[in-house]
């Protein structure tokens, strides 16, 4: 994309309150014709569910296809939300620079992107189109972000059991819900409590260790694969099932 | 500072657009995924969820690091420059580097969303 080559980059205009954030390029210099049909053509990914009045637009008319154009607001976390984050961990009196905050807003959205690429390769590799929180997790521990993983798994897994008591509705792409405390011991120190539902018909003997059915349809799950459907144990440190299962075999 | 637990917090709400039971808003977080890659296509529902707590935690291991800069220069205030340190000293950091860097004149103009997705120049 010619456009690309001679893009420098987004430049952050200082806001006030009530603006909820412009954003400018830099420069953009093109040669590419106008857009023959003389209008701007707002794509999908340009405008947002709560359209901004204020955001500036360049005058390319090529905008649609061009990804620069992306509101500030649109890439990066809400400050407000990052501002709270950071002073649970900070003593009362401490003090944060605007410049701070804009920076570590920023490195979570760098954050996001590191982590989800990474996961993306892994789902290309295995020749996925989705991708899962496993994915996610696992990329954390191949990146090096060994300590978030158990956090993130007993948050994941409470917000699963938390979620199977409401949704009565099984979905597509339902995932095996919870590793059996029995299984292995050391997958047991990652869910600890024993699963509070009794499953009755809809437990699947298990090569993987893995089990459906919480998602309210007492015939065990949508999937049609039993034991092992995507599961999170190459992220638990190797507390996997079962020996010699493949989490993503019925991916493949 | 009230702070939801993390039961009240997931109870009163499932997957939804709202920054109630997620301290980050799925959508957005939906949508700088999106942004990663050109090839990234679709995102499970739990994804952005995981990503929600995991923010959390890095925001929070990031403030800490650079607060304890903040604290060596015997100041209260935390400064761009205490981040930026935090990200030096810390190898788990490297994929900030760039993105920190000092040699940045103009402000935030090398924010790229994925440093290895076009190399722009600096």
């Amino acid at each position: 994309m010619d456009s690309a080559a001679l893009f420098q980059g987004f430049q952050r205009i200082s806001r006030s309150k009530s603006d909820v954030g412009t954003l400018s390029p830099v420069s953009i210099t093109t040669n590419t014709p106008a857009n023959p049909n003389g209008s701007l053509d707002h794509s999908p990914s340009l405008t947002d569910t709560n359209p901004n009045p204020n955001s500036t637009f360049s005058g390319d008319a090529n905008n649609n296809n061009n990804n620069c154009m992306v509101r500030e607001q649109d890439r990066f976390m809400p400050i407000a939300n990052v501002i709270r984050i950071m002073r649970k961990v900070l003593p009362t009196h401490a003090k944060i620079s605007d410049e701070a905050k804009e920076t570590i807003q920023e490195c979570v959205s760098e954050y996001i992107s590191f982590i989800t690429s990474e996961a993306n390769d892994r789902c290309q590799r295995e020749q996925r189109k989705t991708i899962t929180a496993e994915d996610i997790i696992w990329a954390m521990s191949k990146l090096g972000f060994d300590d978030y993983i158990e956090p993130l798994s007993v948050y994941l897994q409470k917000y699963r059991e938390l979620e199977g008591d409401h949704r009565g509705a099984v979905r597509g792409d339902a995932l095996p819900l919870k590793r059996s405390q029995s299984d292995v011991g050391g997958g047991g120190g990652v869910y600890g409590a024993p699963p509070p539902y009794s499953l009755g018909q809809g437990y699947h003997g298990y090569g993987g260790g893995y089990y459906m059915g919480v998602y309210g349809d007492g015939s065990g799950g949508s999937s049609p694969q039993s034991g092992g459907g995507g599961g999170c144990s190459g992220a638990m440190g190797g507390g996997g099932g079962g020996g010699g299962y493949d989490p993503y075999g019925p991916y493949n | 500072m009230r702070q939801a637990g993390i039961y009240s917090g997931i109870l009163s709400g499932g997957i939804s657009g709202r920054t109630g039971p997620h301290s980050l808003p799925l959508a957005r977080i939906k949508k700088i995924m999106k942004r990663s890659g050109e090839d990234v296509k679709m995102i499970s529902g739990e994804a952005p969820i995981v990503f929600s707590k995991a923010c959390e935690l890095f925001i929070e291991e990031l403030t800490v690091r650079a607060w304890m800069v903040t604290l060596q220069g015997k100041r209260r205030t935390l400064h761009k420059e205490d981040v930026m340190a935090a990200v030096s000293a810390t190898d788990l950091f490297d994929f900030l580097v760039d993105l920190v860097s000092v040699s940045n004149g103009n402000g935030h103009a090398n924010v790229v969303a994925n440093s290895h997705d076009m190399v722009f120049e600096r």
